[in-house]
């Protein structure tokens, strides 16, 4: 029953005469400890054993995927989740013929995540490029404009606030406001303007194969596209960089600041030494941001088009992992289908975690060693 | 040392009032069946299930739309009574329950998939053929003024617009049907894209469930996607004529439909009941029909009392015979009376423990 550190504890107050209450205090001091000892020391285990659990789960139910596929599952480019029956072809390439009809041959499903390796990437790419800038200037203007003319505390709010806003709000205002206006104004446009131009293209043209032959045939601008992904998911993201590149600019010592402005630096310069000097917190903002855009399901669901190919214009449908998990999941066809979407979530997961690592080493070091100049 | 005995008897108290409550909630005599499946039927199942209660308040059926695949894998794994499937039964389905003899099979209703479109300024309905469709949903046929579609539209205005076609992005009935329909017509469609619940469309948008392809078509001047009948009418969405077999163009409508599964009543045999009502002969036949079917063991065995029986085959019964009144109303098609002559003969070889199963009064 007795415990050496309780035991430990009631010794010490044992010395103390007098008091007949002086016994009792201590050992339901120690049970409170112990209590609030095993619940705090049980819930931060907890933590860590769900993040295991999670991984563990995950793993265990793509492994069916992952014995199929094994790496290639990382680069396939096809996404089929049904069977084909074709007519089998010899080595000449002729149709096989057997008792005067052709031999069929079944093609099992085929799973590849690059198509939504793809997409992730490169709608997170064009949220980063589209919100960086952005956020910059923002997390700029609140620490060095905004005091000076008390609208800072305003400011911080409005872009916190954006912060609260739910993503399926902003999945709906992209479907309903973002994407027509992209598809009646914006994408004519830009076509009008680069469509003849022959380096651009390829953002208006796609090529199919049909019938054994590549053609090449306009892209339908439809405002549900790649871009369209991107935009929403720049929105979304601009709160967390502009919070965080808030605090790592007000991490830069003011002796850095005033320095650059004795050494006669315009204000313009000024910023950009403070940019700089506190760069690699700003590129962990980033990662944040990065982080976030990867993991967002609703509402690039809603406006990215959901078409699970590899294509390079930004006009033209896409799909990432988190889109893909949201279609597909409650209704995939079969045990490898629904192995191979585990497949998915479990890279999306292990990918999530290694830019949040990254994002909180930099960060945290940003305005842990502030005195660190180069 | 009170409170403690205060607590004691609260709790006492709770757990007496819980127990009588659930007692009686069930009342005497009470059933409760679960079902589960088919997302697509929902609408007409929930319909069914309340107007069966108000002629047998004594059964309580409650019906969940997870999908067919989900409702199939509940009935394998014995956590519902009954089953709803918009695709049949694959083989290794049928084994899984325990081969054909150990299942009932029957179609509970008819719908149809119908080609949806966005095409501003168009006053007349749109006529297609399933060689068009296929042509439009692999991307051959990339403008609304193609010739092809001009040909089988005498007059109609058709734009000079870029075609989207807007699919299903989750697994679904309604694309085994469409895909199934397209692939008789082209075996070019059959080899690359082929058949399926889910398939990988080479163009266009992906939208997840009816409402997802129905905001594609409905926001996108130019695009077309394939859709329940049901949803369309209710919904308002303009939706084509397609030809059929027998050389017309058919719009889809409850009629139309039902002239399809008539035209495959004579296929209906033995208790598992499958009949692929796609591009059916006949003038009035419209060529994209499906029926969609509820699955139950055909030994009972996953129910526990004659009343549980009684009541599901009373409930099932009731459903393909009087319940095909209220379908059309609901836009789905109902069975024709060869079909569901087929449904109850399958109906009556429902045993429990060894026993037909009684359907009197019900």
């Amino acid at each position: 029953m007795k415990r050496p550190s309780a035991a430990t504890h009631m010794s010490e107050v044992d010395v103390q005469p007098g008091s007949q209450q002086a016994p009792r205090r201590p050992r339901s001091r120690g049970l409170g400890d112990l209590a609030l000892a095993v619940t705090a020391h049980g819930s931060a285990l907890l933590v860590f054993l769900m993040a295991a659990f999670l991984v563990g789960v995950l793993a265990f139910a793509a492994a069916p995927s992952f014995k199929r596929f094994g790496p290639a599952f990382l680069v396939g480019t096809e996404w089929r989740p049904n069977e084909l029956e074709r007519p089998k072809l010899g080595p000449d390439g002729k149709m096989v013929i057997k008792d005067g009809e052709s031999v069929m041959e079944i093609i099992p499903p085929a799973f590849g995540a690059l198509p939504v390796i793809f997409g992730t990437a490169v709608s997170s790419a064009l949220a980063l490029a589209f919100a960086v800038p952005v956020s910059l200037a923002t997390a700029l203007v609140l620490v060095r404009v905004a005091p000076r003319i008390r609208l800072g505390a305003m400011l911080s709010f409005m872009v916190e606030f954006l912060a609260a806003i739910p993503s399926i709000a902003y999945g709906i205002w992209g479907l309903f406001v973002l994407a027509p206006f992209l598809q009646r104004h914006v994408e004519p446009l830009l076509q009008q303007l680069l469509g003849d131009l022959g380096a651009f293209r390829w953002m208006f043209y796609q090529r199919l194969t049909i019938g054994g032959e590549v053609v090449e045939r306009p892209l339908a601008l439809t405002g549900r596209d790649m871009l369209c992904g991107g935009l929403v998911l720049a929105i979304m993201i601009v709160p967390i960089i502009t919070s965080v590149s808030r605090d790592v600019l007000r991490a830069v010592p003011r002796a850095q600041l005033e320095g650059s402005l004795a050494l006669g630096a315009t204000w313009w310069q000024s910023c950009v030494a403070m940019l700089h000097y506190g760069r690699s917190g700003l590129f962990g903002a980033s990662m944040l941001g990065l982080a976030r855009a990867a993991g967002e399901t609703m509402a690039v669901t809603m406006v990215i088009g959901n078409n699970t190919t590899i294509a390079a214009s930004p006009f033209a449908p896409a799909q990432t992992m988190s889109s893909l998990l949201a279609n597909e999941f409650a209704e995939a066809s079969s045990e490898l289908h629904r192995s191979a979407l585990l497949e998915v979530a479990l890279i999306l997961l292990v990918m999530s975690l290694a830019f949040n690592i990254l994002a909180r080493w930099l960060v945290v070091g940003a305005s842990a060693r502030p005195s660190d100049a180069s | 040392m009170t409170t403690m005995l205060t607590f004691r008897r609260a709790a006492k108290a709770a757990v007496v009032t819980i127990v009588l409550g659930a007692a009686a909630a069930l009342g005497n005599g009470d059933v409760r069946l679960q079902g589960a499946g088919a997302t697509f039927p929902n609408p007409l199942y929930q319909k069914w299930v309340s107007e069966y209660q108000k002629v047998h308040p004594e059964v309580k059926i409650d019906y969940q739309s997870i999908g067919s695949g989900g409702g199939i894998k509940a009935i394998t794994e014995k956590t519902v009574h009954f089953a709803g499937s918009d695709a049949p039964l694959s083989k290794k389905e049928i084994q899984a329950l325990g081969g054909e003899s150990a299942v009932v099979q029957v179609p509970s209703c008819a719908g149809a998939v119908v080609p949806a479109y966005n095409l501003p300024g168009l006053t007349t309905e749109l006529n297609l053929t399933g060689e068009v469709l296929v042509q439009i949903f692999t991307g051959s046929i990339s403008k609304w003024n193609d010739p092809k579609i001009a040909g089988l539209n005498p007059g109609a205005k058709l734009p000079d617009l870029a075609i989207t076609p807007a699919w299903r992005t989750d697994g679904s009935g309604t694309t085994f049907v469409f895909t199934n329909y397209l692939a008789t017509q082209s075996d070019q469609f059959k080899s690359t894209v082929g058949t399926g619940k889910q398939v990988k469309w080479p163009v266009g948008q992906g939208g997840k469930g009816n409402e997802g392809v129905a905001a594609v078509v409905q926001q996108m001047p130019g695009a077309i996607g394939y859709i329940e009948l049901n949803y369309a009418q209710q919904n308002k969405i303009a939706f084509g004529a397609v030809k059929n077999p027998a050389g017309k163009f058919v719009k889809a409508s409850p009629q139309t439909v039902s002239a399809a599964g008539e035209a495959a009543a004579k296929s209906l045999t033995g208790t598992v009941l499958v009949a692929n009502i796609w591009n059916q002969p006949g003038d009035q036949a419209y060529p994209i029909a499906s029926f969609t079917y509820l699955i139950v063991y055909r030994g009972l065995k996953n129910l526990k009392t004659p009343a549980e029986a009684e009541a599901l085959v009373g409930f099932l019964s009731w459903a393909v015979q009087d319940g095909q009144a209220i379908t059309t109303s609901m836009d789905y098609a109902p069975l024709s009376s060869g079909v569901r002559d087929a449904a109850l003969q399958a109906l009556k070889t429902i045993t429990f423990e060894g026993k037909p199963v009684s359907t009197g009064g019900r």
